[in-house]
């Protein structure tokens, strides 16, 4: 943090200001909603407006708009003419970044944060500066591991820059998913993103053999399924799998009746390593499976579609119970595609 | 659902109060709390901290009053004109278009003469879908409103890939902003401020493969930007190539309903992304969603109202879960899901009027704006 953060003195005190005109702001007619600002805030941005009438772009417009976005975070204008400011002077974007690091993390929950990552990096042209960036932002994902911004921002990186490379910036990415899934197997964005990295993006190298990928990945999910049956986030990955290779879901049909049983005892003595078996202590029958199994009936169609139906029934009624209207809706819309 | 505890009231004067109270001025601490809480869900889930963004702040309240029904008694007819011009101020011209700013800002004093905005002082998008609805409820007849300037504005911000960018020279472009662009265009009845098949690709690109639709093209489903999508998609006129029907299949809507669907928990409140807690705003995004596709009937509405009845603050408002803060944002979006999902059997404080769920309007306010902001066709 620099000096002029810390310092008390308003710009309208300061002489090195002093040829600055400050401009102060428009309230206009009965101000809806006004907002009391701070003497602070309203000085720096008198000054702010001052210098963006001016056009003045250098070191100290630098100071003055890294103050007010300290104060106000969303401020995008602030942020805008500190970015075309850097441009202008030629500034080192790399020291931006560094110097808006900490910053990132305690706001991380602002837009603007990201945006101007984002804008520097497009600058930079730099894939060396995106894996610093990756590294970065698996620094504060460790911190909040579903923050939306920052999972947006390490998308649009890998998108953006498309380095697939050995080493590259895609190489990393499935085994940083998998810690991250080791620590909590229930973290969505994590899941999200690896149907990106894997399936949505393209195909990345050493991936070409796409029979291949949707075996491993589908062993993938099951074992994570096997380990806690009842995450709907490996479940959609699942689904998201089968459907993006045109899978029918009935090849899956032994491994779902494994978590449809109410008791887990029953599970067969020898290990299948296609098929593996729920976790000791889990919640049985598991709702995820039995709407699989009532998917792959209705997807059958003709007679097995009562059977279907005989599935959501027992969920609505017994399994589901919370979810009643879905599985009536599921039931009526089945009866229906049946008949029709 | 007969064993659930019989529904409180909904505190309709409290929540019509810290609307009231709102517009009345925000301190400047309250303004502190506000942009860090909102963050990450201001209007669709996205992020313009109130700081800078009185126009948000000011359409929940107006909406949470016009809900209650409270509109003609706290914003009383002779009180209206200052508050519309207050918007009017925010409308500005220049190289890029028309459009609303979401406060002056950046505008400095004694700058009446030049009403041409610089570079640093550009409509906002977002703003100005929010500024056009609040003037829909306020009952203003849009003769100032610069329709070809908006349209032009619009067609500044739209980018390559057909999405639609916050600024005309920069900013965020979103599910969110896209659909703020749909809705302008819709306001006006006329499409000729964007490129609509564009815009029709880049929302598909953000559906994800969970059934809920991203932020941006990559993105994780989010229950906000599902709402986004969807709307969109159903307000766009059909064109030569698209309609509704074609732009969905069925297969992806079963896939959204069902991860919709999903959302709402055992709370009754439904959560914006897979394995997260519920949130009273995304029982209307969400909601509203599913009311779209057709398949309302899926909400378990007694269990949806008990949540909100929980999320009552003492003192009026309604905070995103139990035991938060009230904040006008969720205040509003939750007044707006009890509206498009009435509960059953609930006494009258419970009634309120219907909602425009594609325009997130009551009826009457829909129509009012259907009636004045459309450019006035000559007969021919």
């Amino acid at each position: 943090m620099s000096a002029e953060f810390e310092d008390v003195l308003l710009y309208a005190e300061r002489p090195e200001w002093a040829d600055v005109t400050p401009l102060p702001q428009y309230q206009g007619v009965d101000a809806l909603a006004p907002i009391n600002y701070s003497a602070e805030y309203q000085d720096a941005t008198d000054y702010f407006r001052g210098i963006v009438k001016a056009g003045e772009k250098s070191p100290r417009v630098l100071a003055l708009t890294w103050n007010i976005i300290n104060m106000n975070p969303a401020h995008y204008s602030a942020w805008q003419y500190r970015y075309k400011t850097l441009l202008a002077m030629g500034a080192d974007l790399e020291a931006e970044l560094r110097l808006m690091d900490d910053f990132a993390v305690t706001n991380m929950k602002t837009y603007q944060v990201w945006h101007h990552r984002r804008l520097l990096l497009t600058a930079l042209r730099s894939p060396a500066a995106a894996a610093a960036e990756l590294a970065f932002t698996a620094r504060v994902l460790a911190g909040d591991a579903k923050n939306y911004h920052t999972w947006s921002y390490r998308q649009w990186l890998l998108v953006h820059f498309n380095d697939d490379d050995e080493g590259g910036l895609w190489a990393g990415e499935r085994a940083w998913v998998e810690e991250l899934l080791e620590k909590d197997v229930r973290n969505n964005s994590a899941w999200h993103h690896r149907f990106l990295v894997v399936w949505a993006s393209g195909v990345r190298r050493g991936d070409e053999d796409r029979e291949a990928v949707g075996r491993t990945e589908s062993a993938f999910a099951k074992d994570k399924i096997a380990l806690a049956p009842n995450n709907p986030s490996a479940w959609n990955y699942l689904r998201g799998v089968l459907e993006h290779t045109k899978t029918p879901f009935a090849t899956l049909t032994s491994f779902v009746e494994l978590y449809i049983v109410s008791d887990a005892a029953e599970a067969p003595e020898v290990v299948d390593l296609d098929n593996p078996a729920p976790t000791e202590g889990a919640q049985l029958p598991c709702v995820h499976a039995l709407e699989f199994l009532a998917d792959v009936y209705e997807q059958e169609g003709g007679e097995q579609v009562a059977k279907a139906v005989e599935i959501w029934k027992s969920l609505a009624n017994e399994h589901d119970t919370m979810r009643k209207k879905y599985w009536e809706y599921r039931i009526r819309d089945g009866l229906q595609g049946a008949r029709a | 659902m007969s064993d659930l505890p019989s529904l409180p009231r909904l505190n309709r004067n409290g929540h019509a109060k810290l609307a009231q109270l709102c517009l009345s001025g925000l301190p400047f601490s309250q303004v502190e709390v506000d942009s860090s809480r909102y963050t990450s869900n201001n209007i669709f889930g996205g992020t313009i901290a109130h700081r800078v963004n009185r126009l948000a702040v000011v359409f929940y309240c107006l909406g949470t009053l016009d809900l209650l029904g409270v509109l003609e008694s706290k914003v009383p007819e002779a009180a209206r004109p200052r508050w519309r011009e207050w918007f009017w101020e925010q409308q500005t011209y220049g190289k890029y278009g028309t459009g609303f700013r979401p406060g002056p800002y950046m505008t400095p004093e004694h700058n009446e003469a030049d009403p041409n905005h610089g570079e640093y002082d550009v409509p906002h998008l977002i703003m100005t879908y929010t500024a056009l609805l609040s003037l829909a409820i306020l009952r203003d007849d849009f003769s100032k409103l610069d329709r070809p300037g908006i349209l032009h504005f619009v067609r500044s911000c739209q980018q390559e890939d057909g999405s639609f960018s916050a600024l005309p020279n920069g900013g965020e472009a979103d599910l969110r902003t896209t659909y703020c662009a749909i809705v302008i265009c819709s306001l006006l009845d006329d499409w000729s401020g964007m490129d609509l098949e564009r815009a029709i690709t880049y929302i598909q690109r953000c559906s994800s493969h969970e059934g809920g639709y991203g932020q941006t093209p990559d993105g994780e489903a989010l229950g906000g930007t599902t709402y986004c999508a969807l709307a969109s998609l159903k307000l766009a006129p059909a064109t030569t190539t698209s309609h509704w029907e074609t732009r969905i299949t069925p297969a992806e809507r079963a896939r959204t309903i069902r991860w919709l669907a999903a959302n709402q928990l055992s709370s009754g409140g439904f959560c914006g992304r897979t394995n997260k807690v519920a949130d009273a705003c995304y029982c209307f995004w969400c909601g509203a969603s599913l009311d779209m596709l057709g398949a309302g009937d899926v909400v378990d509405r007694t269990a949806l109202a008990t949540f909100m009845s929980q999320c009552q603050f003492k003192f009026g408002g309604i905070a995103k879960a139990p035991g938060e803060r009230a904040d006008p944002y969720h205040t509003y979006l939750s007044l707006a899901a009890l509206a498009v999902f009435q509960p059953p059997d609930a006494d009258e404080s419970w009634q309120l009027p219907q909602l425009d769920p594609l325009w997130n309007a009551t009826l009457d306010t829909a129509r009012w704006a259907r009636e004045h902001i459309p450019a006035r066709r000559s007969p021919s």
